[in-house]
C-alpha cells in the first residue's frame, strides 16, 4: 500500500529521504519516473539519496502502476514519488490503496513561469498542471500540501480555492 | 530529540544549523557558537549548555585540536553523558539530529561511521537496478 504519494520536482533529496521515510515508517521507496526508468545517471543520483537501509524501486509511471498494484506489495509501506502532478494523478486514477497525496514541491524550477499559478511558497503550477490538480482534488483520497512534517498539512482543495 | 550544540570557529555552527533547518525545517532546537566573529566569551555558553541540556547530549566541534574544541574538551570531557564529536560534518550532525534510538556511545559510533567524507566515484558499487522480488522480499 502507498503510505504517500509525494509530489515533488526533486524526486529524493535529503529532505525527503531523511525526514519522510522515517515519519511515515515506510521500508520502501518507489520513484514514478519515465525519465528516471529511461536514465541511468539520474537512477545512480536517486541511489545515492536512498538511505541506508531502504529499498528503492525506480520504474516509468505505467511499470510503477502495476508494482503499486501487485498483491506481494499490499502489506509493505511503500513511499511513492513523481515530479508531476500530471503522474500522481494518472496513479491516483489507477491504484486504490493510497493513504494520502502530499503535493510538495512544484514547479518552482520551471522554465516558463509566465502563465504560472502560484498557489503556495513551494507550488508554482502551469496551467496543465493546474487542472490535473484539480482533478486529483476532486478524488476521494486526502490531498494536501505539507513539505516537512512539521508543517501543517494545508489541503489542496483550500489552496485551489478561487483559482 | 537529542540536545545539540555545535561549536565552530567563525560561522560554520550556524552555517549548518541553517542547512539542517532548511533539510527539515526544525533547527531552532540546535544551539550554536560561531567562535571568534566577535570579541565576545564563547565559553560560557558552554557551561550553560552543560548546566542545562538534557542527557545525553552532544557537543560538534569543527577541527580536533582546534582551540574550539580545547575550550569544549576542558568544560564538558569530564560530564557524564554529555558525548564530544569532532572533525563534524553536515552528515554526522544530521544523523544525530533525527535519530530517535536511545543515545548509547555505541550507537553515535554508527551514526558517525554512516556520515564519513568520501570521494565519489562514477559506478561505485552494483548499478544494476532492484528487482521487484528483491524490493517485495
Amino acid at each position: 500500500m502507498i503510505a504517500q504519494l509525494r509530489v515533488d520536482d526533486r524526486l529524493i533529496h535529503g529532505q525527503v529521504a531523511l525526514v519522510w521515510t522515517k515519519e511515515l515508517n515506510t521500508p520502501g521507496i518507489i520513484v514514478a519516473n519515465d525519465n528516471a526508468a529511461n536514465n541511468q545517471m539520474v537512477q545512480m543520483t536517486l541511489k545515492m539519496a536512498t538511505p541506508t537501509g531502504k529499498k528503492l524501486l525506480i520504474r516509468t509511471v505505467d511499470d510503477a502502476i502495476k508494482v503499486f498494484n501487485n498483491p506481494k506489495g499490499a502489506n509493505m509501506r511503500i513511499f511513492a514519488l513523481t515530479n508531476s502532478v500530471k503522474d500522481a494523478l494518472k496513479i491516483a486514477q489507477n491504484v486504490k490503496d493510497i493513504e494520502g497525496i502530499n503535493v510538495a514541491n512544484v514547479g518552482r524550477f520551471a522554465k516558463d513561469a509566465n502563465d504560472a499559478v502560484q498557489l503556495s511558497s513551494t507550488l508554482m503550477l502551469s496551467q496543465d498542471e493546474l487542472k490535473s490538480l484539480k482533478e486529483l482534488a476532486s478524488l476521494d483520497i486526502p490531498v494536501f500540501n505539507q513539505v516537512v512534517p512539521s508543517n501543517a498539512k494545508t489541503p489542496i482543495k483550500t489552496l485551489l480555492k478561487n483559482k | 530529540m537529542t540536545d545539540i550544540l555545535i561549536a565552530s570557529h567563525g560561522h560554520f555552527a550556524s552555517g549548518l544549523k541553517s542547512s539542517i533547518d532548511i533539510l527539515t525545517g526544525m533547527a531552532k532546537k540546535i544551539q550554536v557558537i560561531d567562535a571568534y566573529v566577535d570579541k565576545s566569551d564563547y565559553t560560557k555558553q558552554i557551561t550553560d549548555f552543560i548546566q542545562n541540556a538534557k542527557r545525553p547530549a552532544v557537543i560538534f566541534t569543527d577541527l580536533k585540536g582546534g582551540s574550539v574544541n580545547q575550550k569544549v574538551v576542558l568544560k564538558a570531557a569530564q560530564e557524564k553523558d554529555i558525548f564530544i564529536v569532532t572533525q563534524t560534518n553536515l552528515a554526522v550532525v544530521l544523523a544525530v539530529f533525527l535519530d530517535n534510538e536511545k543515545l548509547t556511545k555505541e550507537h553515535l559510533q554508527d551514526l558517525i561511521n554512516q556520515s564519513q567524507v568520501e570521494l565519489f566515484q562514477l559506478n561505485d558499487g552494483d548499478e544494476s537496478s532492484t528487482q521487484e522480488d528483491e524490493f517485495f522480499g
